[in-house]
């Protein structure tokens, strides 16, 4: 839907300037990102580079100290709260968008009191309120997506960790988000287990689906995206289409990063 | 054994309606108790900090004073507290005397909810952050995660704390007996001076107290394997 008379159409996603500190340490310095409809992001960068923070930051799992976040053009309001800190101006705002942006944890974080259906069912049914019977319609098709429609009726601690991320894509998607955000979604699981997920995200990469994906599986990021960021310290070093950042990376940060995986 | 059949001749029936006075009183104070566990928590939890403050102090104090002692205060402290909290609205007025069962109930379900506090906010912390995030994530509100998330996965790291509380509040209403209110320590003393028998029943009353925590302890056996579903202590029993 891009409106015909601008001359670039509002981002899906647009993230300007994000800032975050831990106590003393400086995790983001001023991080941006703009994600059209149907963009694949990949963020690479070592342990403690920030990507995972930022991530966090875009559905407000963590609060940034400065910047601004916009989901379709709609600003997510912050204002300062106690002891100087950013809190969200408006909880039911936040509570709307976070339905908007679906998120694939690194440890899958699957409810374990409830079956793989009404893990699926749960916030379909109690957050956009659809009716039991169209949500487990969906949940039955989104299990048959990701290979695991013999298992509705188990519980999460039964699977395999590649069965439970599966499940866990299901559950984002059954709230159809306008972006899906995976944070490291294969760093927790058994080798042999890595691609079956990655299949999974690939297949939602061809559906044209807009996802920003922190991993460090660098072949998969240079096959599924559009542009890679390069995230060294809190900030972006790099960034462009995969060719660019991992065929001829200019910052020597960058080469060595990618040298060494 | 005579004396203990029911009818006129033995001290059954008087025994029997002692035992249901005894499991009013602890169910009673356990609700009380478990609800006031849960505001407890919460204030330790999520708190300004003189909320915070004031949930300490309960709990120092009610842990930290002998249960008999709390019910002489509680006992001796009624009557004068509600002749103080009725001129407040009327003029003068005579002396009060408070139900024994309310003061019973009410300082047992005080210390009750001092234990269950301290259960409650270990099990909410139990619960791994991820299961929140995720519900956060999901966009569920504050009150629908506590809800449909943490309480349900609190409650499995609660249960069996809770079940020991169940059986301590069970046990310490054998103390409010110095209220006098006929429950069973009270009847099995007076049947035990009145017929010359107090062993007879002292065991007597020791069986049915036996009998009343192993019944509800297969009770909160059950609950956990409930509670427990999803994770390796509930599948498959």
């Amino acid at each position: 839907m891009t409106g015909g008379e601008t001359e670039t159409a509002t981002p899906t996603l647009s993230v300007q300037g994000i800032e975050k500190k831990f106590g003393e340490l400086q995790v983001l310095r001023g991080v941006s990102l703009d994600a059209h409809d149907g963009n694949v992001i990949s963020m690479i960068g070592a342990s403690g580079s920030g990507k995972s923070t930022f991530l966090r930051c875009i559905n407000l799992l963590e609060i940034p100290d400065a910047g601004r976040l916009f989901l379709a053009g709609e600003e997510i309001l912050l204002k300062p709260g106690r002891g100087g800190k950013m809190a969200p101006a408006d909880r039911k705002q936040v509570d709307r968008i976070r339905a908007r942006l679906g998120m694939v944890f690194q440890s899958f974080n699957l409810w374990s009191h409830m079956t793989i259906l009404e893990n699926i069912i749960e916030a379909p049914v109690h957050v956009l309120g659809q009716s039991k019977e169209e949500a487990r319609a969906t949940a039955y098709d989104l299990l048959a997506k990701v290979g695991i429609d013999d298992k509705a009726d188990a519980y999460p601690a039964s699977l395999s960790g590649g069965q439970q991320q599966r499940v866990a894509i299901a559950r984002a998607l059954a709230m159809t988000p306008d972006v899906l955000l995976f944070d490291e979604p294969t760093s927790a699981l058994d080798p042999e287990l890595v691609g079956e997920v990655l299949k999974v995200i690939r297949s939602l990469a061809d559906e044209g689906r807009t996802m920003i994906i922190v991993t460090h599986e660098m072949k998969f990021a240079r096959d599924v995206s559009d542009r890679v960021l390069f995230l060294h310290e809190g900030s972006i070093e790099e960034q462009g289409t995969p060719a660019e950042v991992f065929d001829t990376p200019q910052s020597p940060r960058c080469r060595q990063f990618l040298a060494r995986g | 054994m005579d004396l203990l059949a029911f009818g006129d001749t033995g001290w059954g029936d008087e025994l029997g309606r002692a035992m249901l006075m005894t499991l009013a009183v602890a169910l009673t104070a356990m609700a009380l108790g478990l609800v006031i566990g849960a505001l407890g928590a919460t204030a330790k939890l999520a708190g300004a900090w003189p909320v915070r403050l004031a949930a300490r102090l309960y709990t120092t104090i009610f842990r930290g004073i002998p249960e008999l002692l709390i019910i002489y205060l509680f006992f001796f402290g009624s009557s004068g507290g509600a002749k103080w909290v009725l001129e407040l609205f009327f003029d003068s007025v005579g002396y009060v005397e408070v139900d024994a069962f309310i003061i019973g109930a009410l300082a047992v379900g005080l210390i009750s909810g001092s234990y269950s506090t301290e259960i409650f906010r270990g099990a909410a912390i139990a619960v791994p952050r991820g299961q929140v995030e995720a519900g956060m994530a999901a966009g569920m509100s504050r009150g629908l995660i506590l809800r449909r998330i943490l309480a349900p996965q609190a409650l499995r790291f609660a249960l069996p704390g809770l079940g020991n509380v169940w059986q301590l509040t069970l046990k310490d209403t054998s103390l409010i007996m110095v209220t006098g209110l006929v429950e069973l320590m009270r009847q099995s003393y007076v049947a035990a001076g009145s017929s010359r028998e107090p062993f007879l029943f002292y065991i007597a009353a020791a069986a049915i107290y036996l009998g009343l925590t192993s019944v509800s302890g297969a009770g909160f056996r059950r609950a956990e394997r409930w509670a427990g579903r999803g994770t390796q202590q509930g599948a498959g029993q």
